[in-house]
């Protein structure tokens, strides 16, 4: 019985239907996928069609969604059992070859694409000429960081990420006796200036006080970012500091002071802090004489890494990334009236990946249809002689 | 006779060839003025040094879309529109050439009552300048995509109008007596006011770096007019302009081509390396390779239809000769195209239309060498007719060899990746048009002949394995590329998205063949559908807008697009019923 079962479930793996199929449905959420980044941008389309088992759509009579078409991730996850065991299936004979190292490269491919998937992280570094950066921050992704910049030298910097902020509470900061009491969360907001007459701000302390604080809904577009902002009251010694509102859309730090230590306040894109940093001597943007076409841009960076002793000065320029210790660092935008440069920041462990497949793959095709070829000009001389 | 043939059909392609080289020379003089060679002169305009013939006939498409008119019964040419432009601007401004033909815009002006025409003179449009302007900055803030109609057409008026109103004020203020009497009044009140208008609007710099400047550093009349009012010395080209301006003004053809002499001999001591890579543009201006390939083409495929019915034994040869000379046409362009740019052959949305098509052709000329039933000729003919014509019509929005965008530059990728795509495309519009021609041959043809419905199928059968092979390889390249120059190798991305989908469908259709699930005729339509992915991910995604590959924007093609994947489906249709299935008696099979 689970024999028959077992056998039941590897033919069906191994069919040709399935693979068709399962083509077929790769090919309709492709198209899926690219119609909808018109409106999602193209971060929240892969997110929703190739990156999730199963589409999940909203609708308006129901409480949840429903998914109404499988994902990406479970097309391919089906596409791969489907290739490794079809790949098994194929005959060890050198005629076979081409087909062999076509399918294992496709599951190298594949491999690549789940990996990125998985553990890709997009950051950005942005450095003005003359100055030095030591974090990437990420896109999206905010955080409270809470700063004792007593010591005019050097900050100690603790951070809240949004996703603790959203669970709201009290959270302690360790390190140091406050308690921060999350009074509202908004992961998107609208900040405007209070009119006369309005009901009063939560906030009791700092620029809070005279600003309205409307929920917007959250957006995922790329070029879109979420003014994401909270009210919050930090506590230390059994003494409440008041509410302040710390926000995106705010630009400085709010600071107050506890037992001679200063605290500074500051809702900004989470940072990841780096064992090196990147001073940025230079920066290019050259255009073609007469026009307004960006011919190049190029970021002439100081890398300092105290812990490998080293010191360096790199060109970071247009279709040349540094990949350094596991990140790639590559050109993507400038700012500021060219004394801002930005730099994208890639972690993908399986880079390489792809690379290995296309190689594979190549070959594989080109054997295979030699092979064929070679068979079909065989045929015709074989016709022709009889 | 079999001898005569041979000689008759190859005779033909040579002739064909004849004409093409016939079209290169050079035309006569325009009134006595010598025009070519003042559209020879070399100039530096959207980043790169061209001759002024580029720009006078990427203007005249521009604002004419075509690049000569007829004014007062006789052809003028853009060479002496843009002298008449530069020189002359009064007779300038009564020629007809802005074409409109939105309805709104036709009402705006008011011209629609008084006479029914759609061609206007700047002279015409004069009065309307401020309202133009008006609803143009209206709206040009909303994004290309989401403009209406009438926004698309006004927006696309004024840029031509602007365009105009450059041209004629680059070499001096229109209305203004000349070059020769800004030279003599510099130092006056009002003279550096004017240089100033004259640098701005310039459209164009016409005066060679000089010594001891930068390689890049050309000017503008209106530049080296300035510089020369701020006591840097006159630019050893600016007299010369003037004596072409006043000779030009005065009719007088003998002192204008002397004074043209004159400035080459300027430009020959200042940039020795511009007057060659002129003329050497000019000459492939004139050859308009392209379009005399596509004649040439169309030609081939109307002699093929013929072979059908009327001496296949001497039209089918005459036709694949005719087909290898627009091959050669094609070629000899496409190399002059590279030489030209320093660049691969596709750099842009018109170039790969053109590869397209050359790819096209070259599989078709090895498959009718291969299998001689004339139908690899056909399918090539027409392919590469049709990928021409799409091309002629991608090249109206202006000069064909711009300069890449940062991110594009890179030779290396532009050689490999783009050049390894656009082969997989030709291969599937190849296979497709195949699978048309197996299509239409089914219900037409008179008797049943199994061997030629094989050989067509093999035939599709193989430049589908070949294009796969390219579209692969080609897409894993570009993410390779994207992996280089982004940092990450697949990204979703609409292009990147369109070719995958060409690479599965290439697939899902071998392997439905290879498991049997369709046998010829359901690989014939699935050929045809290959069509309308490659179209779609070759023009549709650039009209979405998004993405980083959003550089081939354009909005017009939107209906030929959606008319030709509802073609395609007609066809699909075709293909998949019956042979003959239109015949009174079902029986009546022969």
């Amino acid at each position: 019985m689970i024999k028959l079962i077992a056998s039941r479930i590897r033919a069906f793996f191994k069919s040709f239907q399935l693979t068709i199929t399962l083509l077929v449905l790769l090919m309709c959420l492709v198209v899926l996928c690219t119609l909808a980044q018109v409106e999602m941008g193209t971060a929240g389309a892969v997110n929703a069609y190739m990156r999730s088992f199963f589409v999940w759509r909203q609708f308006a009579a129901l409480p949840f969604p429903l998914p109404v078409f499988p994902g990406g991730a479970l097309v391919g996850l089906l596409l791969t059992i489907n290739l490794i065991v079809k790949t098994m299936d194929i005959k060890l004979i050198w005629s076979r070859a081409g087909m062999w190292l076509i399918h294992v490269g496709l599951v190298v491919l594949f491999a690549g694409e789940f990996v990125a998937g998985m553990m890709q992280v997009d950051t950005n570094m942005s450095i003005e000429v003359g100055q030095t950066v030591n974090y990437v921050q990420s896109y999206k992704h905010m955080e409270l960081a809470v700063m004792d910049v007593t010591d005019p030298a050097w900050d100690e910097v603790y951070s809240v990420p949004d996703t603790l902020l959203a669970k709201g509470g009290a959270i302690a900061i360790p390190g140091t006796p406050i308690t921060l009491k999350v009074k509202r969360y908004f992961p998107n907001a609208e900040l405007t200036t209070l009119v006369p007459g309005a009901a009063p701000s939560m906030a009791t302390a700092g620029v809070g006080i005279n600003a309205s604080v409307v929920e917007a809904p959250v957006v995922s577009a790329d070029n879109d970012m979420n003014q994401t902002s909270a009210f919050i009251e930090p506590m230390a010694g059994g003494r409440s500091y008041g509410t302040w509102l710390v926000s995106v859309a705010l630009g400085a730090p709010q600071s107050f002071t506890h037992e001679g230590r200063t605290y500074a306040l500051s809702m900004r894109l989470r940072r990841e802090y780096l064992p090196y940093a990147f001073t940025l001597k230079q920066f290019r943007h050259d255009l073609y004489p007469g026009t307004d076409i960006a011919k190049n841009f190029s970021s002439l960076v100081q890398v300092v890494n105290p812990s490998q002793k080293e010191s360096r000065e790199v060109l970071i320029y247009m279709n040349q990334p540094l990949r350094y210790e596991g990140k790639t660092f590559y050109q993507a935008s400038f700012g500021k009236n060219d004394t801002l440069s930005i730099l994208s920041v890639v972690e993908n462990p399986g880079w390489l990946l792809p690379y290995v497949s296309c190689v594979l793959v190549s070959l594989g095709l080109l054997v295979h249809f030699a092979i064929v070829l070679r068979r079909s000009l065989k045929r015709r001389q074989d016709q022709k002689e009889s | 006779m079999k001898f005569l043939t041979k000689y008759l059909a190859w005779g033909t392609g040579a002739l064909a060839l004849l004409i093409a080289l016939l079209v290169t020379l050079p035309g006569g003089k325009a009134r006595g003025f010598d025009v070519n060679g003042f559209g020879s002169l070399p100039i530096l305009e959207g980043g790169r040094v061209k001759p002024l013939d580029s720009v006078a006939r990427n203007s005249l498409l521009i604002i004419h879309s075509r690049q000569g008119f007829r004014h007062e019964g006789r052809m003028v040419g853009p060479d002496e529109w843009l002298l008449d432009v530069l020189f002359r601007p009064q007779v300038a401004d009564q020629q007809p050439i802005f074409v409109i033909d939105d309805l709104d815009v036709l009402g705006l002006i008011g011209a629609k009552q008084t006479k029914s025409r759609n061609y206007f003179s700047f002279t015409d449009l004069s009065t309307h300048l401020d309202e133009i302007q008006k609803q143009a900055m209206a709206a040009q803030p909303i994004s290309a995509q989401k403009r209406t109609r009438f926004q698309g057409a006004i927006v696309n008026l004024f840029d031509r109008v602007y365009l105009y109103y450059k041209l004629r004020n680059t070499m001096q203020l229109a209305g203004s007596p000349g070059i020769g009497w800004e030279i003599q009044s510099l130092g006056t009140p009002d003279a550096a006011m004017r240089h100033q208008d004259l640098t701005q609007l310039a459209h164009f710099r016409i005066l060679p770096p000089p010594a001891g400047a930068g390689p890049d550093a050309w000017q503008s009349v209106g530049q080296a007019l300035s510089a020369a009012n701020a006591g840097g010395g006159l630019h050893p080209g600016l007299v010369p302009l003037a004596k072409l301006n006043a000779a030009y003004v005065a009719n007088d053809p003998a002192s204008f081509n002397q004074a043209l002499a004159e400035m080459k001999g300027v430009v020959s001591t200042l940039k020795p390396a511009a007057l060659g890579h002129a003329s050497n543009e000019i000459a492939f201006n004139r050859a308009q390779p392209f379009f005399v390939g596509l004649t040439i083409y169309f030609a081939a495929f109307i002699v093929l239809c013929i072979s059908w019915i009327w001496k296949p034994e001497l039209l089918r040869p005459t036709a694949y000769s005719l087909l290898a000379a627009g091959a050669i046409v094609h070629t000899l362009g496409l190399a002059a195209r590279i030489i030209l740019m320093g660049r691969p052959p596709v750099t842009n949305l018109y170039s790969s239309a053109v590869f397209v098509g050359w790819g096209a052709v070259i599989l078709g000329l090895i498959i009718e060498r291969m299998y001689r039933k004339g139908f690899g000729t056909a399918v090539a003919a027409a392919a590469g007719f049709a990928s021409l014509i799409v091309a002629q019509n991608l090249g109206t929005e202006g000069d064909t060899m711009g300069m890449m965008v940062a991110v594009l530059d890179s030779n290396f990728w532009l050689a490999t990746h783009v050049v390894t795509i656009t082969i997989g495309y030709s291969g599937t519009f190849l296979a497709g048009t195949l699978a048309i021609a197996y299509a239409l041959r089914k219900h037409i043809a008179t008797k049943v002949d199994v061997e030629t419905d094989k050989a067509l199928a093999d035939m599709a059968y193989g430049i589908i394995c070949f294009s796969l092979f390219f579209s692969f390889v080609g897409t894993v390249l570009g993410g390779i590329w994207a992996d280089q120059s982004w940092g990450r190798f697949w990204g979703w991305d609409p292009k990147e998205n369109g070719a995958l989908l060409i690479v599965l469908w290439n697939a899902i259709i071998l392997h439905a063949r290879m498991a049997g699930y369709v046998r010829d005729r359901g690989l014939m339509v699935m050929a045809i559908f290959g069509n309308i992915i490659t179209a779609l991910s070759w023009f549709g995604v650039n009209m979405l807008g998004v993405g980083l590959h959003s550089y081939g924007f354009m909005d017009k093609a939107f209906w030929a697009l959606t008319g030709f994947i509802a073609s395609q489906l007609v066809l699909m249709g075709i293909c998949y019923a019956p042979a003959r299935f239109w015949a009174s008696r079902p029986g009546a099979k022969t």
